[in-house]
């Protein structure tokens, strides 16, 4: 080294030897103050205190020493793995829900999100962190059950590769892509997903690497988030000691079994009805009540032939926005042979309405209510002898809407609105009607009278349908229908039970050993096509081999492949990617691609020195930050000037979405800073998510940044606009962009004139005088005193605003501090890192 | 190994042309902008090619607009109707009581329109009074009979992953020329299948992601000021005053600049885009001619005024999404429905193509009309009242720069269930308007973990036929 002893560590020796050969000089070191909100933001994410600040100022200990004081001290934080854990979130495209068309959530992924955060805490080994989360169930199997559940929940990184399509059991080649792209990615730097289709002339990975993956990927069994036509999530991986877990399995096949006796009782009969009706369908008449209107659908009666058998089917339809659908029905059919009159109406059923589905009426007519969600009729089977507590109320309903619905009383009930009393109601469901069908045991004319009332306003209203089904076979298939609803119903009534003995265990979101499938090419990446089979192996780049003895998925052989000092990438991939979250940039420029589409490493041999290094203290992530941050590269000041990729200097680094949003809660003294768990999402039973209809909900947290319910499909507007990770594919840096959208954030977005209006209250609280509290906002969010020329400026600037606010002197301070702290959290010196 | 040669790279050469200051500030910004990293991901830039569109404003209407009702005249549907076909489609595979398909006859009848003569239907008898300005394409398809998946694949050219849209590839290679508004804005009541996906960036810089803009009182999210805009001048000059003086102590750092200046952008589009929205210097006649209501901000006449105002302000890439993902062009219940969709953009579009063909606009925008799918020209019964979703046929439109007007390109078989004639995939679609803003679909590539992605991925012809 010309320049002479520069260095600190080995890091700076590899730094100095290539800046000496380039001519150039590595930069000065940086300031305390700098240097200690640096190392802050960047191990924690949140600014230093005001008190480690100045201890670290006026600790009179030598530069270096000092420093690694303050490390030490950040790497013990709890908050470490709250940053780096998310690092580690982007990479394999964390999101807590599934991406499929109607973006079902995921409420026990949060677990594994908490074991990354654990693991950086407790600096898991990063051989063993690879490990667990590509086969830590199959490691669990030897280990202590709190362990054991740790290990099955790291799986939760296999599971939650993204689903596609409407029924995602049928688009699972694609949940495997995605799974493989991001597997070569985050842990060997490699695009294997390229190999689907065919091999690439200059690509390393081939083919048959490809489909040995997927292979072990089709032999694993992925938990099941639920789709819209298959709501309910499955394969969810109970956790918590042996014996409740097998209690837990017991249960789970039971309710299996229970499950398909219901799912395939009375389907036949449903058929048989829709075919049926399919074939005699005439429209009598159909339209909509608008929001709270009542509409007399036949002023004129509807004069209709009928023959013994028929039936007359009237629904009543759900709008676009479901919700406040109670609906009053005047409805009746009339039989009138010249002169004795025969009416049936539904007012005659307000007393006796539970007494059957179907019931006998006059002449042996028959009533029937009906569920017919998707398109499947289905009777009604739950009586309901009284609704929400109101014994006037009485129902047919099967745990929730659609319903049919009386009120026996005289008077009016207040329930979810005021339902007057000797009326008959319906309800249909979120995703299709409830029907009312008529089962004609007369062969001649009806009149038919019709009248629809919204009996909730506040929605938009509902729509009705009115139906002739001429065939007098359809009657019998009817009642075929309820006999087997009725059995169904007891499946129903059994299940329900059966749900409520539900052994109480933790669920994970992860996967288990599946049904063992050979490896077979499929002919350009089409499921539909399958090629030849190919022997499960290893990559062949990376030395291939046998992957498993074909007994289970070789999962666990493949990540002792993968989380191996003999492979040369995973150790670099690593290593790479913690320099380049503290330097901006890696040593390859590119983290998830170390093949030949990415960039060759800028210090090849420093990238060598690192991985070793790792390897030989134990694969410790904390010990790679020890060494990076205790060199004298790290440790310079900042400059923008730098050639790229030399390490002259340490680059200004701007905030992650995070870390502003965290900043901000911080300074409005509102940030919760205990760790976050499950998310409120609805409950299970009621999902109804469609296309149409996706799961959407936000939820507002003060906690940490990390700890926000993120879905795919509809991205964050927050964390879009600030250069957030992707939801949907491994994001290895992020972004850095400026539009003027940002800038409207700061200055008009109503959460940030909160935060910045209780840090006002704070700064004002903080000190009696106004230097006093510029100089705590300074301290509190740049780590350093207020300077002379900034209380000139306040001042400047409060005697401005005094000419422009309306209001008494406090009210004019008042709003001189709120916009204070608007511009200091609007400021570059906030935002960035030097 | 020029990789590894002590060259300065492009940031400090130009760097060291701002202190130098003599360059030109738009030759500053291209460069920049051809850099990608530079200070303005969004200065224009220039073309592949000389071409006539600089804007485009992209019509979409959700859920799938039934072609044989609308733009594809099938006699010979009404003709046979209720005749059994036997299709291997893939929205009756394996779907109870879709054991057997009916041919089911169009509901609305078609007459000839303009001067070309092309046959639309009374469902737009004002689009259809615009034919002579349209180049009508009966042969789309499309590779998925999902709403999300081909919601996604017209948006992105991906029918199942996430890609960057249209629109955002659009800014990505041009940028914007009006630097107080958004290079791509996306107006829309509610969201569409497949939700921000249709308008974000993806891979590419945000700074190329759509802005939403919502009908209603605050169209843009956090473009109204919060205090009196005066305070708010008074805190902004504090504001640069400290970040300048950050600055000096940091010279070259590029985002600080960057971001100086985005604090200018924004004051001017807290301005800006209350003013683009403001409708009321719009004469009576102009309202009239969208079939829109003085002061409501309703339906999709508004949208479509507030399309042309933007473009008429350098707003590159328009898109107005009709309606959301529930009660939509998805008329599976009953076809009349296509009547109160139709209702809401007929008039609208048609006043639009009209306004900016009478300002001279229609020169350099680009309209496009289009839907995810079509619809079947049969169902399981020949009476039913509504129809299912179609990707294997259905009709879209362009008009305006660059675009030969009045012509038809394309056709379906005589039932409207096949493309038969030049069939234009949603890729070759995609090509065709890239091309007529000038750009090479093949060449506007972003290079992404190891890749250069397009928006065509590895296809897509561009359709020469349509073209001026």
């Amino acid at each position: 080294m010309k320049k002479g002893a520069r260095g600190r560590n080995a890091i700076d020796a590899f730094i100095h030897r290539d800046l000496d050969a380039r001519n150039l000089s590595p930069g000065p070191p940086a300031d305390r103050r700098k240097l200690i909100r640096r190392a802050s933001y960047g191990l924690i994410g949140l600014p230093p205190a005001i008190s480690q600040v100045e201890k670290f100022v006026t600790d009179p200990t030598p530069d270096a020493e000092a420093f690694q004081t303050i490390v030490e001290d950040l790497l013990s934080s709890k908050h470490y793995g709250e940053r780096w854990g998310r690092h580690w979130l982007d990479v394999v495209r964390y999101a807590d829900t599934a991406g499929e068309n109607s973006d079902h959530p995921l409420p026990h992924l949060w677990r594994y999100r908490n074991w990354v955060i654990d693991a950086f805490n407790q600096d898991k080994p990063y051989d063993v962190f690879v490990r667990e989360q590509l086969a830590g169930d199959l490691l669990a199997r030897n280990k202590e059950p709190q362990e054991q559940s740790a290990s099955i929940i790291a799986t939760g990184y296999l599971a939650l590769a993204r689903r596609f399509g409407h029924d995602i059991d049928k688009s699972m080649h694609l949940t495997y892509e995605d799974a493989i792209d991001n597997l070569g990615k985050a842990f060997l730097g490699l695009s294997i997903s390229c190999a689907r289709c065919h091999d690439h002339k200059h690509d390393p990975i081939l083919m048959r690497d490809y489909y040995s993956l997927y292979a072990m990927l089709d032999s694993t069994r992925f938990s099941f988030p639920g789709c819209e036509p298959k709501q309910q999530p499955r394969d969810l991986i109970p956790i918590g000691n042996a014996e409740l877990r097998t209690k837990r399995e017991v249960w789970e096949k039971t309710r299996s079994e229970l499950q398909t006796q219901a799912d395939a009782g009375g389907a036949a009969e449903t058929k048989r009805v829709k075919e049926l009706a399919t074939r005699s369908d005439t429209v009598l008449t159909k339209g909509d009540v608008p929001d709270g209107d009542s509409i007399h659908v036949t002023p004129k009666p509807i004069t209709l032939s009928v023959r013994k058998g028929e039936a007359i089917h009237l629904s009543i339809l759900p709008r676009a926005n479901y919700g406040a659908d109670t609906t009053i029905l005047d409805y009746s059919i009339t039989y009138n042979p010249a002169k004795e009159e025969i009416r049936w109406s539904l007012a005659d059923l307000i007393d006796d309405l539970t007494l059957g589905n179907p019931q006998d009426t006059k002449l042996g007519a028959k009533w029937c209510f009906l569920n017919t969600t998707n398109d499947e009729p289905r009777f009604l089977t739950g009586r309901k002898e009284s609704v929400q507590g109101k014994p006037e109320l009485r129902a047919w309903e099967d745990g929730a809407p659609p319903t049919v619905l009386v009120n026996t009383s005289q008077n009016s009930v207040k329930v979810w609105t005021t339902l007057p009393g000797r009326t008959f109601y319906c309800h249909p469901g979120p995703q299709g009607p409830v029907a009312i069908a008529w089962l004609s045991p007369i062969d001649g004319q009806v009149e038919i009278d019709l009248k629809v009332s919204d009996g909730h306003p506040g929605g938009d209203g509902v729509g009705w349908r009115l139906e002739h089904f001429a065939e007098p076979e359809i009657s019998e298939a009817y009642l075929a229908l309820a006999r087997s609803s009725a059995i169904r119903n007891q499946h129903l009534i059994a299940l329900r039970e059966h749900a409520a003995m539900e052994p109480q265990m933790d669920l994970a979101y992860a996967v288990a050993e599946g049904e063992p499938k050979k490896a077979r090419l499929q002919e350009r990446g089409d499921p539909e096509v399958p090629g030849e089979n190919v022997p499960r192996e290893y990559l062949a780049i990376l030395g291939g081999g046998s992957l498993g003895d074909g007994q289970g998925s070789g999962r666990l052989e493949l990540a002792k492949r993968i989380a191996n000092a003999d492979n040369p990438l995973t150790a670099r991939v690593m290593v790479n990617r913690i320099w380049a979250s503290h330097f901006g940039r890696g040593l390859v420029a590119t983290p998830n691609d170390f093949g030949n589409h990415g960039q060759a490493p800028s210090h090849p041999e420093l990238l060598d020195y690192l991985a070793r290094h790792f390897i030989e203290h134990g694969w410790s992530v904390k010990a790679m930050h020890r060494l990076i941050l205790s060199s004298a590269t790290y440790q310079q000041a900042a400059s923008d000037g730098i050639t790229a990729g030399t390490f002259s200097a340490f680059a200004h680094r701007r905030l992650s979405a995070e870390e502003l949003r965290d900043t901000l809660l911080l300074a409005a003294g509102t940030l919760d800073l205990s760790p976050g768990q499950e998310h409120p999402f609805p409950a299970e039973p009621s999902w109804n998510f469609t296309q149409h209809a996706p799961f959407a909900a936000e939820y507002a947290s003060n906690r940490r940044s990390i700890y926000l319910m993120r879905k795919r499909n509809r991205n964050s507007a927050y964390f879009a606009l600030f250069d957030g990770a992707d939801p949907n594919a491994s994001t290895a840096e992020r972004g850095v962009t400026t539009p003027p959208t940002q800038a409207l954030y700061f200055m008009n977005d109503p959460f940030f004139h909160d935060c910045a209006e209780r840090f006002a209250m704070r700064i004002r609280a903080a000190a009696p005088d106004t230097p006093g509290r510029l100089d705590f906002a300074c301290r509190e969010l740049f780590s350093r005193p207020v300077r002379d020329e900034e209380v000139s400026a306040f001042e400047e600037f409060t005697a401005t605003l005094a000419t422009t606010i309306n209001g008494d002197a406090p009210a004019i301070e008042r709003e001189s501090w709120s916009a204070w702290a608007r511009i200091l959290l609007a400021s570059n010196e906030l935002l960035h890192t030097d | 190994m020029s990789r590894f040669s002590n060259t300065p790279d492009r940031r400090s050469i130009l760097r060291s042309f701002v202190a130098g200051s003599t360059l030109m500030p738009g030759i500053l910004r291209q460069l920049q902008a051809e850099e990608g990293g530079g200070l303005d991901p969004l200065a224009p830039k220039p073309p592949h090619f000389p071409a006539k569109a600089k804007n485009v404003i992209f019509l979409f209407m959700t859920g799938g607009v039934s072609h044989v009702d609308t733009f594809d005249p099938k006699p010979k549907l009404r003709e046979d109707v209720g005749k059994e076909v036997k299709l291997d489609h893939p929205e009756i595979k394996d779907r109870a009581g879709y054991e057997r398909i009916f041919l089911k006859a169009p509901q609305w009848d078609f007459s000839p329109q303009g001067q070309c003569g092309t046959e639309v239907s009374s469902l737009f008898p004002h689009v259809g009074g615009c034919m002579d300005e349209i180049a009508l394409i009966r042969s789309m398809h499309t590779d998925h009979s999902n709403h999300y998946n081909a919601t996604l694949g017209m948006h992105t050219g991906s029918f199942a992953f996430a890609r960057p849209s249209l629109g955002a590839w659009i800014s990505y290679g041009l940028g914007s020329e009006n630097q107080n508004l958004p290079a791509f804005v996306t107006i829309a009541p509610a969201q569409t299948y497949a939700g921000t996906q249709v308008y974000a960036s993806d891979f590419l810089p945000g700074a190329h992601q759509g802005t939403l803009v919502v009908p209603g009182a605050e169209p843009i999210a956090n473009v109204k000021p919060r205090i009196e805009t005066s305070n708010q001048r008074i805190e902004l000059a504090v504001l640069q005053k400290l970040n300048r003086q950050h600055l000096a102590l940091r010279s070259g750092h590029t985002l600080s600049e960057a971001r100086i200046k985005s604090f200018e952008t924004a004051f001017g589009m807290q301005m800006a885009a209350p003013e683009a929205f403001d409708f009321s210097a719009e004469s009576d006649a102009t309202h009239a001619l969208y079939g829109l209501e003085r002061g409501s901000t309703k339906g999709f006449a508004w949208q479509c005024l507030a399309a042309r105002r933007l473009v008429e302000r350098g707003v590159r890439f328009v898109e107005l999404i009709d309606t959301g993902s529930s009660g939509n062009w998805d008329s599976h219940g009953n076809m009349k429905d296509h009547e109160r969709l139709a209702k809401n953009v007929d008039q609208p579009i048609a006043g639009l193509l009209k306004d900016l063909k009478s300002l001279g606009m229609l020169e350099d925008t680009l309209v496009v009309w289009t839907t995810e799918f079509g619809r079947t020209p049969f169902n399981n019964k020949a009476d039913a009242l509504g129809r299912e979703h179609h990707n294997w046929a259905f009709s879209s439109w362009m008009a305006g720069a660059g675009v030969k007007p009045g012509i038809v390109h394309g056709a379906t078989d005589e039932y409207g269930i096949k493309t038969e004639v030049d069939p234009v995939h949603v890729h070759d679609f995609h090509a065709t308007i890239l091309h007529l803003m000038g750009l090479d679909h093949e060449k506007l590539t972003y290079r992404h973990s190891g890749r250069d992605f397009r928006l065509t991925d590895v296809f897509g012809n561009v359709v020469t036929e349509i073209l001026a």
